[in-house]
C-alpha cells in the first residue's frame, strides 16, 4: 500500500479498514416543506379549542376515525360525519420509548400508548402520564385526556393521558 | 402461472461495518450470480435494482450503480422497496415475453446512515411524529405487546425464536458475525438491553451492510442455462393500511391474503404438509410467529407450539432469517436465495433434507405492513 493512502492526517481513513475511506457527510432532512390539507380537520381543531373531541365517521362503513382521516381507505370515500367523543378511552397497546433530553443529555424513559377513545374505532400513538410506572400499564387500561395549559387548537393540546380508575364516573355513559 | 426459473444467485457476506465500498459489493454480488450460472454481461437484457435513498443516506441511490449492477446499455429500473418486491418486478419483465435474462439485485449500507432514525420519517408527520416518538422499534413494541396480550404468549416463547434463528445463523457462513451465537440462551435474550419494552436487543434484526443478486429467466431459457433451475410457481402480495391505530397488530391480515394468493397460484392446499421449508423475513422475533400463523402453519396464537428448527415439522429460517443480518433492501432477496439453496441442496451446514417446495417472504413498512410471498419448487 502506498504511503499516500495511509496518510492519517486526512482524518478519514479507518485504522482497521485500509480498503475504504470514510468521508463524513450530512443530509439535512428537516429543511423541507410538508404541505397538507386541513379542510378535513378544521371542525376537529375548532372543537379542540373548546376542549371537546370529535371523530370523523365514514358514512359508507360507519367506522369512526380519531384522529380524523381525509380518506377512508376501506371504502375510498371521504368521511364526512362528525361524531362527539368522550374524553375517556382505553390503552390498545403500549411500549416504552427512550428520549434524550437535548439540553442535559439525560435519557428519559417514557411510556407511550396506542390510545383508543371510547366511541372511536381507531387508535393513535400518544404519551402517557410521565408519573405512571411503566410496569403498571396494561392493555385495556382506562385513560382520560389531560389537557395542556395553553390550548392552541392542535393535537398537542392533548398533552398526555391520565390513568383513571375502572369504576370512575367518567367511564359511565352520560344520562340525557 | 407460467413458470419462471431462478438460474443463479449470489450474496456477499454481511458486515455491520463493511471493509468495502458500496459499488464493489454490488459488483461482487452481480458478477458472482452471473458466474454461478456461467453467463456473461451480454446475456443480461434487463436489470431491476432495490435500493432506498433513506437507508443509503443520499438521494438517487441507484446513481453510480449502472456499471457494477450490470446495467450498462441495458434497461434498468429501481424498486424502492424490499428486494423481494424487485423480484416481482423482474418476474413481470420476464413474463412480458420481451426478456431472456433479468438481473435483480438489492442492498444497501446501513453503516453509513442511522437506519432506525431514518425510519422515524416513515410515520405520519401530522398525527404520529410530533406526539410519540414512534419508529420501527417502538411500533414493534406495540405489535409484540398486542400479540402477547391477545393470545397469552409469553416473552420466553418469543425469545426462543431469537435463540433458534441466531443459532441457525451460526451455521450460515454468510450471516452477520454479531448475530451468530451457537450458545445463546433464552435468558440472554430476555436480559439483553431493552429497546422498546418488551422488545430487547437480541430480538431485533440488526441492520447491516450487504448486497444480493438473483437471475431470472423464462422456462425455455432457464433449461438451456442450467440443469438445476428453481421455479417460481406462485407469488402473492398484499398491504395493510398505513396507520398503526387502524390495524390489528396481533395478526397479519396482509400476509394472510398474500399467502392465499400465492398458494392459489401454486395449487398448494395444505401449506403445513406440502411446504418443506420456509424462509420468512422477520424484522423482529415475534414477527416470525405472526407471519407463520398468517400463512396458515398453525392456528392464530399457536405459532410458538410449532417445531420450527431444522428437522422439525416446518423448518422456518434455517439460514438464520433476518435475525442473522438485515441489510435493508436485500433481506427479502436473501430469503429467496436461501430458499433456492435449500431446494438445490446447496445449503451447506443447514440443509433441510429432501426439500422440494419452499416459501420465501419479504416485507416493508412498520410492523410488516406490506408482505410478499413466493412459492418455489425444485427443478429436477
Amino acid at each position: 500500500m502506498s504511503k499516500r493512502t495511509l496518510r492519517k492526517s486526512m482524518g478519514y481513513i479507518k485504522k482497521e479498514y485500509p480498503r475504504t475511506r470514510t468521508i463524513p457527510a450530512s443530509w439535512y432532512l428537516s429543511s423541507y416543506k410538508f404541505k397538507f390539507n386541513i379542510t378535513h380537520m378544521k371542525p376537529f381543531l375548532d372543537k379542540l379549542k373548546q376542549k371537546k373531541l370529535v371523530g370523523l365517521q365514514c358514512s359508507s362503513c360507519n367506522r369512526i376515525y380519531f384522529p380524523p382521516r381525509q380518506i377512508c381507505g376501506k371504502c375510498l370515500v371521504k368521511p364526512d360525519r362528525w361524531i362527539d367523543l368522550r374524553e375517556t378511552g382505553r390503552v390498545a397497546s403500549f411500549t416504552v420509548t427512550y428520549l434524550k433530553d437535548p439540553e442535559t443529555g439525560e435519557v428519559l424513559e417514557r411510556p407511550i400508548v396506542c390510545a383508543q377513545l371510547d366511541g372511536a374505532d381507531t387508535s393513535y400513538p400518544a404519551q402517557l402520564d410521565p408519573d405512571i410506572e411503566f410496569k403498571d400499564t396494561y392493555i385495556g387500561m382506562p385513560i382520560k385526556v389531560h389537557w395542556a395549559e395553553n390550548i392552541k387548537g392542535g393535537l398537542m393540546d392533548i398533552e398526555y393521558y391520565d390513568s383513571i380508575e375502572d369504576s370512575a364516573k367518567d367511564l359511565q355513559p352520560k344520562e340525557e | 402461472m407460467e413458470k419462471v426459473g431462478i438460474v443463479g444467485y449470489n450474496q456477499v457476506k454481511l458486515y455491520s461495518d463493511a471493509n468495502y465500498g458500496r459499488y464493489e459489493m454490488i459488483f461482487e454480488a452481480v458478477r458472482g450470480a452471473l458466474d454461478s450460472a456461467g453467463l456473461k454481461k451480454k446475456d443480461i437484457t434487463t436489470v431491476v435494482s432495490a435500493t432506498n435513498d433513506y437507508y443509503d443516506g443520499r438521494t438517487i441511490s441507484n446513481a453510480l450503480t449502472v456499471e457494477p449492477g450490470g446495467g450498462y446499455l441495458a434497461d434498468e429500473s429501481k424498486v424502492e422497496m424490499d428486494g423481494a418486491h424487485a423480484v416481482l418486478y423482474g418476474l413481470m419483465r420476464i413474463l412480458s415475453g420481451n426478456h431472456k435474462l433479468a438481473v435483480v439485485w438489492g442492498g444497501s449500507m446501513a453503516s453509513s446512515f442511522p437506519y432506525h432514525t431514518a425510519r422515524l420519517y416513515e410515520t405520519d408527520p401530522i398525527w404520529e411524529r410530533p406526539l410519540a416518538y414512534v419508529n420501527d422499534i417502538t411500533s414493534a413494541g406495540f405489535q409484540m405487546r398486542a400479540y402477547m396480550e391477545k393470545f397469552g404468549v409469553s416473552a420466553e416463547d418469543i425469545a426462543k425464536i431469537a435463540v433458534k434463528n441466531r443459532k441457525n445463523a451460526a451455521k450460515n457462513q454468510l450471516a452477520l458475525v454479531e448475530a451468530q451465537n451457537p450458545n445463546l440462551t433464552v435468558k440472554d435474550v430476555l436480559e439483553s438491553e431493552i429497546y422498546a419494552d418488551p422488545v430487547t436487543e437480541l430480538m431485533v434484526a440488526q441492520p447491516c451492510d450487504g448486497v444480493a443478486a438473483l437471475l431470472l429467466a423464462p422456462e425455455k431459457q432457464a433449461l438451456k442455462i442450467t440443469d438445476n433451475p428453481v421455479w417460481v410457481i406462485g407469488v402473492g402480495y398484499n398491504q395493510e393500511t398505513y396507520y398503526l391505530g387502524e390495524r390489528d397488530l396481533s395478526s397479519s391480515k396482509s400476509m394472510e391474503l398474500a399467502s392465499k394468493m400465492a398458494f392459489n397460484a401454486a395449487g398448494v392446499k395444505n401449506p403445513l404438509s406440502e411446504i418443506d421449508v420456509a424462509e420468512l423475513f422477520e424484522a423482529y422475533a415475534h414477527e416470525e410467529l405472526i407471519l407463520s400463523e398468517a400463512i396458515g402453519f398453525t392456528e392464530k396464537g399457536k405459532g410458538a407450539s410449532l417445531s420450527s428448527e431444522i428437522g422439525g415439522d416446518m423448518p422456518i429460517n434455517p439460514s438464520g432469517g433476518a435475525l442473522g443480518g438485515n441489510p435493508p433492501c436485500a433481506t427479502g432477496l436473501i430469503r429467496i436465495i436461501e430458499a433456492v439453496k435449500q431446494l438445490r441442496g446447496e445449503a451447506n451446514g443447514y440443509q433441510v433434507k429432501g426439500a422440494e417446495k419452499a416459501i420465501a417472504s419479504g416485507q416493508i413498512g412498520l410492523c410488516a405492513q406490506n408482505n410478499i410471498l413466493y412459492v418455489l419448487e425444485g427443478g429436477n
